[in-house]
């Protein structure tokens, strides 16, 4: 049963380099028993060889019974094809951990690995068919893609932020927008576009200069944060006082009787604003557009709408919002 | 290479048992139904085949490249627009974050896929025609269309081409499945087409 490679027709250093290799080896005879397994095998899975050779390998791994490792190798076997298991499907298929960590604390390897039967020749040139499982350590480049991509998505963040509100900037925006017009068309839910401009901004800035200013912008983006505050809400820096909040599943009234608040909490902050001819303090002017699902319009013209209603509510008097239509 | 049209149409039909078969483990990979099909079995140029691809909007792709030799010696090459494999192997993850590119780990995961769908496409065939094959494992390259396929040969070589339609949940991905074929393996794919209709008639 336990057929060993005749020793006669090896190089005398085969056995040390199978040793000394870097990687996994098990190889299996036609019964599914072990018949060889490398030093790297017994270390990382902490097994003594006397515990492996002449056993089945599932009584040596139970943990892979049913597991799509045991189906990789039923189907690799009756088909005669090699295959693969990778990472990524499947981060650790078997029980085998870094050797050096401490007792309670082992870290299991993540592992990528390749399951060859011995085809017919081989087999032929054999006493039966064989099949050799090598299993590779990938979990160093695993960590490596990992904290690359999440430095990745950290700068990505970064580079949507405005830097002075802290809202999404610009670039977000026009990410945004098209994805959650698409998202609309989908569920066929409207989705309401809002544009907010601070009145007088210019002489607030001549009259109190530009810290009081961004001062003033940051107070109002905080505003902007706290009522729409749902996640699938998205609020912008659009332009220099200009900002703008992209609401899905938001009909026009909702999104007027949300701006209205806006607009009474910025009235409530109460900062002083002499330049202003429609209060003592600073306000806002907002213009809502909605995207109804169906209507043919582009991000561009969604925001030229929201823009357009805008600027009635500042022909209007200020401080007060203007919807669709 | 000439096939006729009944030839075509009993190639297509072998193939869909064999991807049948692969769409059973890659439902169960996935953990979701995967639904596999194949069109139409053709036998076109390589420049054919990267003019359609270009058609569609893929310059680029990505390939599963893998040999099977015995009666007939092929290389099995799966190729999908780089953007629909992006879409595959975040589907197989069940990753909710949208994937940027295909970094070596995704690719490692596509050459899996990949891997399961030739081996059960080629031993589908093996087992209707009775032909015994040897493989080899999974190769994943990244490139513009003509590179990919002219790792070896020229455009004007024939292949044998099959599209190969996913339905996983909402999604729809082509592949393509290019055999590339040598003269001697075109003239025993032939004659076993050809004795395989005998036989059923």
């Amino acid at each position: 049963m336990n057929a060993t490679i005749d020793p006669c027709n090896c190089p005398p250093w085969s056995a040390w380099v199978l040793d000394h290799l870097q990687l996994g080896l098990l190889v299996l005879d036609a019964g599914n028993h072990i018949v060889f397994a490398n030093q790297w095998l017994l270390t990382h899975a902490n097994l003594a060889h006397d515990a492996v050779i002449g056993k089945p390998l599932l009584e040596v791994f139970p943990q892979i019974k049913g597991s799509a490792f045991e189906r990789a190798l039923a189907q690799t076997i009756a088909s005669g094809y090699p295959s693969l298991l990778s990472q990524t499907l499947h981060p650790a298929p078997l029980p085998i951990f870094l050797p050096t960590s401490q007792r309670g604390k082992d870290k299991l390897l993540r592992q990528s690995i390749r399951i060859i039967p011995s085809g017919r020749q081989a087999s032929a040139l054999m006493d039966q068919q064989y099949t050799l499982i090598q299993i590779n350590d990938v979990t160093q480049p695993f960590m490596r893609e990992r904290l690359l991509k999440a430095q990745a998505g950290r700068l990505k963040g970064l580079a949507e932020v405005d830097v002075l509100t802290a809202l999404g900037n610009r670039r977000r925006l026009d990410e945004v927008l098209p994805q959650a017009m698409h998202a609309a068309r989908k569920s066929a839910q409207p989705l309401s576009v809002v544009m907010f401009d601070v009145d007088y901004f210019k002489q607030f800035n001549d009259l109190y200069g530009h810290l009081a200013g961004d001062n003033c912008l940051r107070q109002v983006a905080q505003i902007l944060r706290d009522v729409f505050r749902r996640p699938q809400d998205l609020v912008a820096r659009y332009g220099g006082e200009e900002m703008v909040a992209v609401l899905p599943e938001t009909h026009g009234a909702a999104a007027l009787g949300l701006t209205e608040q806006v607009l009474r909490r910025v009235y409530a902050l109460g900062i002083t604003h002499q330049g202003s001819t429609v209060a003592d303090r600073v306000t806002i002017s907002a213009g809502v557009a909605v995207y109804e699902p169906g209507a043919e319009l582009s991000p561009e013209n969604l925001l030229k709408a929201a823009d357009q209603a805008l600027y009635r509510a500042k022909s209007g008097g200020r401080n007060r919002v203007c919807g669709p239509g | 290479m000439n096939l006729s049209e009944l030839e075509l149409d009993a190639l297509t039909e072998v193939f869909n048992v064999g991807v049948g078969q692969a769409a059973h483990a890659l439902s169960q990979l996935a953990n979701t139904t995967v639904m596999l099909s194949v069109p139409q079995v053709d036998v076109i140029s390589k420049l054919n085949v990267s003019t359609e691809l270009i058609n569609q909007g893929a310059d680029r792709v990505c390939a599963v490249r893998q040999q099977f030799s015995g009666v007939l010696n092929t290389e099995a090459v799966l190729m999908f627009p780089v953007q629909q494999s992006l879409q595959l192997v975040q589907m197989m993850v069940g990753d909710e974050v949208p994937l940027e590119q295909l970094g070596e780990m995704e690719q490692e995961a596509l050459a899996e896929i990949g891997n399961i769908l030739l081996n059960s496409v080629v031993s589908g065939v093996a087992d209707v025609f009775k032909l015994q094959f040897e493989g080899s494992l999974p190769y994943v390259e990244l490139g513009p269309v003509r590179d990919v396929l002219c790792a070896q040969g020229d455009l004007t070589d024939q292949v044998l081409s099959l599209q190969i339609d996913f339905a996983i949940e909402t999604l729809q991905i082509h592949g393509f499945l290019l055999f590339l074929l040598d003269v001697e393996s075109v003239e025993s794919l032939k004659l076993t087409v050809e004795r395989f209709l005998a036989a059923m008639s």
